[in-house]
């Protein structure tokens, strides 16, 4: 029996163990296994394979049983995620239902999750811009949180490195605050987009509007071909998987990728429980699972393990990870796993029309989804009575209206004959918040779920400086509307959950000093250096920007530099 | 039994059921499979000449022919609340005498129903939804491209 045993833990053995498969799981996969690392990825929710397992790819809409909408009922038990605006019939599959996985709201919290192969980045709004040097000195110039442990110069090459792979559009705009990249072409801004943007940029100096940059392959090279994906399809049904891998997701790119070089080893339905941690050895040795349909458990080990199980659940997982030498979490001396969680500010948007231009239309669409206005607020000095600012989405629509009246005949010649409206224009707030320790996760000392788990109480809120941040954004956007000469100018802040944003980040956060953070400049865990956390989970602060370009590259960078220790004997 | 205890009570009952099915034997049942809500034949009858009441068959195919009230079925058993179901069914129930009236008594019994009615709405928003959706206009009329494989984000309008 004892021989069985050994050979039973040979087998579960690795050089390294990804706790993850989604954005950035994805890329530190990929990049441990090109250096040769047998990896082991574990990714609690089901398999999905690209193409094959997108089951609604190709469906027009007629096919739809409910054409899209999803039913009362499944809307009555999931509110959660039912706000979610990707949460439809063609992609509800890969959603998590509210029921299947509770938690506990000390303070409303939606938190919106995609558990299978690939988590979020089949689902996400891939949106991609550079993190600046005005997002990473911003803690220590307004005394706020920890200071960054690196700089912009850190985290360019490695920017580079993932931009070129995952193939990202935009223009090359020249601003310091939003470092340029290795583009592809840009989606262009459409007329009215482009003329709102002449509007703004000549009354104000500081503010820009420029094309969305994005995560689409608009013009395919020898390394996206590589990757078996092609030329986005302008289809923006990219919430189903896409068959054409036109955007960037961890099953169209980097998982293929990984698994073809022969070393990586995924693992579906695999929840992970904990990190199993050795205190003669001073390292973490391996992970425990619990299958999520057996509930059986099994430990797997390695040197090296990287988690990005996505920040919340990487929280989850290091509080659960409880030894004699960490009773409140793997690595947590310094008392911050957990806290200091942020998000961003999405609630507040508004809307109008624009009545010139009227001889134009757009034909097609836009999978940039329009123009991007990068934060101008308190950039270069302080100068409101709020801590940072927001970046924004604007973008113009000219859609067609029927009179839908009357009955009979001409109600159907109506119906069959729309006619071409004014331009619609909207805008969406992308604002910064503080990280503090009174927005924390924690571990219910009760309640456990299916596999368990302790249930995560959740306890995070809007402040002040977010209100003050937001009506900000309303005033001077409903200024710059009127600027353009846009009517019908309508501001909507309605309120919304911290969450519904999906970004979320930190709690296992960065920064120089082991008393006051859980990570150094190379994602590394202070207290157990062969533990590495390259999600949302290890920000600092969380910029303006969308973060998910910056965990890849993080991912990336700190692949580089555990191997590197690992073949140095230091790890 | 009133209506509202009639619809709790069914709701009981169907728990994800298929109440009837397309080979159902039984010609006092709907003819498509539901899940909440009790449609007989007669009320999807009906359903098909009001929803064609909305919109006829001209030189192209009418919402009848293209089975847009067994879409409204499915819409009112799946997509709506309990309330919006009973007051469907209550409307539904009332416009019962126009089974045997030509169409132009169908088009002005909707046209008489208060702008806020909740049947006159659901069906008609319904109604509309689907024939525009449906595959006909979509490949026919107003073409609906799955791979644009484009963007121009500044065409001439043509006048």
């Amino acid at each position: 029996m004892a021989n069985i045993n050994i050979d039973s833990r040979k087998d579960r053995t690795y050089d390294a163990i990804v706790i993850g498969s989604g954005i950035s799981g994805g890329w530190s996969a990929k990049e441990l296994a090109e250096r040769g690392l047998k990896t082991l990825v574990l990714e609690r929710g089901r398999d999905v394979q690209h193409v094959k397992d997108y089951p609604t790819t190709n469906l027009y809409p007629w096919e739809f049983e409910h054409r899209n909408e999803m039913p009362y009922k499944v809307r009555e038990e999931n509110p959660i995620v039912s706000r979610c605006y990707a949460f439809h019939e063609d992609a509800a599959h890969f959603f998590v239902k509210d029921k299947e996985h509770p938690y506990i709201q000390e303070k409303p919290f939606d938190w919106i999750r995609g558990y299978q192969v690939g988590g979020k980045s089949l689902l996400w709004a891939r949106q991609t811009q550079r993190w600046s040097d005005f997002d990473f000195e911003g803690p220590l110039r307004d005394g706020f949180a920890v200071d960054w442990p690196i700089r912009y110069a850190d985290l360019k090459p490695w920017y580079d490195y993932v931009e070129r792979f995952a193939g990202i559009s935009g223009d090359r705009d020249g601003l310091p605050e939003l470092p340029d990249g290795e583009f592809l072409p840009a989606y262009p801004l459409n007329v009215v987009e482009k003329y709102f943007k002449q509007k703004v940029e000549a009354k104000y100096s500081s503010r820009k509007v420029i094309a969305a940059r994005c995560a689409h392959i608009s013009k395919p090279q020898p390394i996206h071909i590589q990757q078996g994906r092609t030329q986005c399809q302008n289809r923006t049904l990219c919430q189903r998987g896409c068959p054409f891998g036109g955007y960037f997701s961890s099953n169209a790119s980097t998982l293929p990728w990984a698994a073809k070089t022969g070393n990586m080893t995924l693992r579906p339905d695999a929840v992970v429980h904990s990190i199993l941690y050795d205190g003669d050895k001073g390292r973490a040795i391996g992970v425990k699972v619990i299958d999520r349909n057996t509930k059986e458990e099994i430990d797997f080990y390695a040197k090296l393990i990287f988690v990005n199980a996505a920040a919340i659940n990487t929280n989850l997982i290091l509080l659960n990870s409880r030894s004699d030498r960490f009773p409140n979490g793997l690595g947590n001396d310094s008392g911050t796993l957990g806290k200091y969680v942020a998000f961003h500010n999405y609630s507040a948007r508004i809307y109008g029309e624009y009545e010139g231009l009227l001889d134009f239309k757009t034909v097609g669409r836009n999978p940039a989804g329009g123009g991007y206005i990068p934060r101008f607020r308190n950039l270069h000095r302080q100068e409101t009575d709020f801590l940072r600012g927001y970046a924004a989405g604007f973008s113009a629509w000219r859609s067609s209206h029927a009179d839908r009246s009357g009955f009979g005949d001409d109600l159907k010649n109506s119906l069959l004959n729309p006619q071409l409206g004014n331009w619609g224009v909207g805008s969406h707030m992308m604002g910064e918040t503080i990280p503090k320790a009174s927005n924390y996760v924690a571990l219910d000392a009760q309640q456990k779920d299916d596999w368990g788990m302790p249930l995560l109480k959740v306890h995070i809120d809007y402040d002040d400086n977010d209100e003050k941040m937001k009506k900000d954004y309303l005033d001077t956007l409903e200024e710059m509307f009127q600027e353009a000469g846009f009517t019908n100018i309508r501001r909507d802040d309605r309120w919304q959950a911290p969450g519904l944003d999906i970004h979320e980040m930190g709690g296992v956060r960065m920064g120089n000093d082991p008393k006051t953070s859980m990570l150094n400049k190379w994602n590394q865990m202070h207290a157990v250096p062969n533990v590495f956390v390259t999600d949302g989970a290890s920000m600092t602060s969380t910029s303006t920007q969308n973060p998910s370009l910056t965990y890849m590259a993080f991912s990336a960078r700190s692949v580089d530099y555990a191997v590197k220790e690992m073949k140095k004997g230091n790890i | 039994m009133d209506r509202r205890s009639a619809i709790k009570q069914l709701f009981v009952l169907a728990g994800g059921m298929m109440i009837a099915t397309s080979c159902s034997t039984n010609t006092n049942t709907a003819s498509i499979a539901l899940n909440n809500v009790k449609f007989t034949a007669g009320d999807e009858a009906l359903l098909s000449d009001l929803v064609d009441a909305i919109i006829p068959k001209t030189d192209s195919p009418g919402a009848k022919e293209l089975n847009i009230h067994l879409f409204v079925m499915k819409m009112v058993d799946d997509c709506h609340s309990p309330e919006d179901q009973e007051l469907f069914l209550q409307g539904l129930s009332k416009a019962s005498g126009l089974s045997d009236k030509p169409m132009e008594d169908r088009v002005a019994y909707l046209s008489a129903l208060d702008k806020d009615d909740v049947f006159l709405n659901i069906l008609k928003q319904r109604t509309i939804q689907g024939y525009l959706n449906s595959e006909y206009v979509m490949k026919n009329k107003l073409v609906y491209e799955l791979v644009p494989g484009r963007y121009d984000g500044a065409v001439k309008v043509e006048a």
